[in-house]
């Protein structure tokens, strides 16, 4: 009876270690499933192009938008200088830029925390100038676009392999589906739910796709910024109080949201309403 | 019996009015400084709010507003206020119970 016992607890043991490995994937299948269930006709691979892979009439305008001068042209080619200029490829982790995108954000378990590309960009810029970066537009955001055109065709492949980094990615997970705010709403209930519907003249992006075109330009903002600044203008639609860029809670979030995301095209086409 | 029947419609009278407390509802009827009660359970309700990372948006500058009133000498709108922001903590705070385990519900 006591072997029998030991057996089946062993059992159990090893089925919940083997479903904490399988839990990123897993969670990913069932993400993508749900949207290839609210939207059949669209293909997984479209979703690099976000919102504008459920509306036609919305796609043209994009479309014409980035046929001429994209309005943050600009903004990229300086954050080029500026990445020049601040003598940033002199930090290892951002000397090849195309592999800083495709390497960020990842789990630090000598740290015990994620970090994100902006991150790494602010600490590289402090270690070089001596002063401080904002984490939310102008140059972050800036350099941050200029390092992910580098990466533009290769696709996010975020890992959660260490227990730090599963543990971090289900704290970002529970922050991403969290009803919070006075609208008692969370992420999700917008961007996987309701993804594709209207909210006033708005429709709702899916939340597959978000991270391939990051930092991205918005009409709004009328600039650059970088995902942590659309978290809070979300948190503030949502009434709740946003949190502060890079904080432990947006980087976690962050790790989940991209590696959602997995497997799809990194993109510079970057402007979104 | 007498005594079950008595006890259960005490219990049933208190919920009922509990059930028809408004927002607007004076919480410290009993004190009597109404408003520095009602402000201090706003404030330690928004401070562990924040702790958790699940503050409302507008609670901080409720409690500065009615900071306001009750200097501004409208004691009545002060405490109404100050409770209005007590009520956005306690609401706060039933989120923040399921927040850390949340998940799809697809």
């Amino acid at each position: 009876m006591k072997k029998l016992i030991t057996a089946v607890v062993s059992l159990g043991l090893m089925a919940g270690a083997t479903s904490a490995i399988a839990d990123m994937e897993a969670d990913r299948k069932a993400f993508v499933g749900h949207f290839k269930s609210i939207q059949p006709g669209v293909e997984f691979a479209d979703y690099t192009n976000g919102v504008y892979a459920y509306d036609a009439g919305s796609r043209d305008q994009f479309e014409e938008i980035l046929d001429g001068i994209p309005p943050y042209e600009e903004a990229v080619e300086k954050g080029a200088a500026e990445f020049e200029k601040f003598g940033l490829a002199k930090c290892a982790a951002l000397a090849d830029p195309a592999a800083a995108r495709l390497a960020h954000p990842y789990y630090d378990d000598a740290a015990g925390t994620v970090v994100t590309l902006e991150g790494t960009i602010r600490k590289c810029y402090n270690e070089q100038t001596g002063k401080k970066m904002g984490p939310m537009k102008g140059k972050v955001a800036r350099i941050s676009a200029w390092i992910s055109d580098q990466a533009a065709g290769e696709k996010i492949n975020v890992k959660v392999e260490s227990d730090g980094a599963k543990a971090a990615y289900a704290r970002g997970k529970a922050t991403f589906y969290a009803k919070r705010g006075q609208f008692n709403m969370s992420c999700a209930d917008c961007h996987v739910y309701n993804a594709g519907k209207k909210a006033r003249a708005d429709i709702l992006s899916p939340a597959l796709g978000h991270t391939t075109h990051v930092p991205m330009y918005r009409a709004k903002w009328g600039s650059l910024g970088t995902l942590h600044r659309r978290y809070g203008g979300c948190y503030k639609n949502m009434r709740a109080k946003p949190l502060m860029a890079q904080s432990p809670e947006y980087r976690d979030m962050e790790f989940f949201h991209q590696a959602m995301s997995n497997g799809l095209e990194i993109t510079d086409a970057r402007y979104r309403k | 019996m007498k005594k079950l029947l008595l006890t259960t419609l005490t219990v049933f009278a208190f919920s009922a009015q509990a059930d028809y407390l408004g927002s607007g509802h004076n919480w410290n009827t009993g004190s009597s400084d109404p408003f520095g009660a009602a402000i201090a359970a706003a404030e330690s309700g928004y401070a562990a709010n924040l702790k958790a990372h699940m503050a409302w948006r507008d609670t901080g500058k409720m409690i500065k507003e009615a900071k306001k009133l009750q200097a501004s000498g409208n004691a009545a709108g002060a405490v109404a206020l100050a409770n209005k922001a007590h009520t956005q903590t306690v609401n706060a705070a039933a989120q923040t119970v399921g927040a850390g385990s949340a998940g799809p519900s697809f």
